[in-house]
């Protein structure tokens, strides 16, 4: 039952996720053939139970995040609804969900198109 | 530190008052319950067990990812629930109605996971929003125990993140 914040100006730029570099295939005689997996990014939806300083204490915990990095992830599912709070390939994210669920947050893949 | 917990070694020691400890020893028996249901409507299952993928398109590895994860989140979250029993259950009689429960390393997040899924279990079923107040309960409705109970775990529960945030690096 995701519980959508009241409006507030967003005071940080979106998480900066961070993005699989291209995989550059390399084939003499031809232009190199640039492919780009497009990651997939883990959500956090904000949510009117779990606590603020527990959700803090699950960044840090899981992704290794400093207090300051977890605490603005934390403002952003807050204030905003929801948050990319990491990125990878599919069975990277699948496995950051399990782990945020396990935690009893309510997370979520995508890849955005 | 908090007043309720303190540490002891590499785990804790929390205070309870006897009505608390008793409490406490509810709880795994009824979140047994709701992690084992297999009822496609239960909210509160489906709060604790979500799904991974919103993308309807992605419904076969939605199915493979519950298959291959499910039974690994249901089996941590039972052994924390034989966690806490076995914590409690092992505390000695205290003085003055209350005791000092020894938390083993191990049974710290099992304790914060209890406590957690707790108050998600209860938020859910009462219907808790962030402009929910507790304050404005009336003492005759049914459910103002409920959520007097959600608040004691929140409570609680403030209390143990404080204690282990102090534990993490800035």
């Amino acid at each position: 039952m995701p519980l959508l914040a009241a409006p507030m100006a967003p005071t940080e730029a979106p998480v900066e996720a961070p993005i699989e570099e291209p995989i550059e295939i390399g084939d003499p005689g031809t232009d190199d053939v640039v492919v780009t997996d497009r990651p997939w990014i883990v959500i956090v939806w904000n949510d009117p139970v779990n606590l603020m300083s527990y959700v803090v204490y699950v960044f840090q915990k899981l992704f290794g995040y400093s207090r300051e990095k977890a605490t603005r992830l934390m403002h952003q599912v807050h204030y905003e609804g929801k948050a990319a709070v990491s990125a990878g390939n599919r069975e990277k994210a699948e496995a950051d969900v399990a782990r945020l669920h396990a935690h009893g947050l309510w997370a979520t893949m995508e890849r955005p198109g | 530190m908090s007043r309720r917990f303190t540490r002891r070694g590499e785990g804790l020691l929390v205070r309870l008052s006897d009505p608390e400890r008793e409490l406490l020893r509810q709880l795994p028996d009824e979140l047994r319950e709701a992690y084992e249901s297999d009822d496609p409507d239960d909210d509160v299952h489906t709060r604790l067990f979500p799904r991974a993928y919103l993308d309807p398109t992605e419904e076969n590895a939605e199915r493979e990812w519950q298959d291959l994860v499910h039974p690994e989140l249901l089996r941590e979250r039972l052994d924390a629930l034989a966690r806490i029993v076995g914590a409690l259950d092992a505390t000695e009689g205290g003085s003055r109605g209350a005791h000092d429960v020894a938390l083993a390393p191990d049974d710290v997040p099992a304790l914060l996971g209890v406590l957690n899924d707790a108050r998600l279990a209860l938020g859910t079923q009462l219907g808790v929003s962030e402009e929910s107040d507790l304050a404005a309960l009336d003492p005759d409705d049914p459910a103002t125990y409920r959520f007097a109970v959600y608040a004691w775990l929140t409570e609680l529960e403030g209390e143990l993140i404080d204690t282990l945030l102090g534990d993490m690096p800035d």
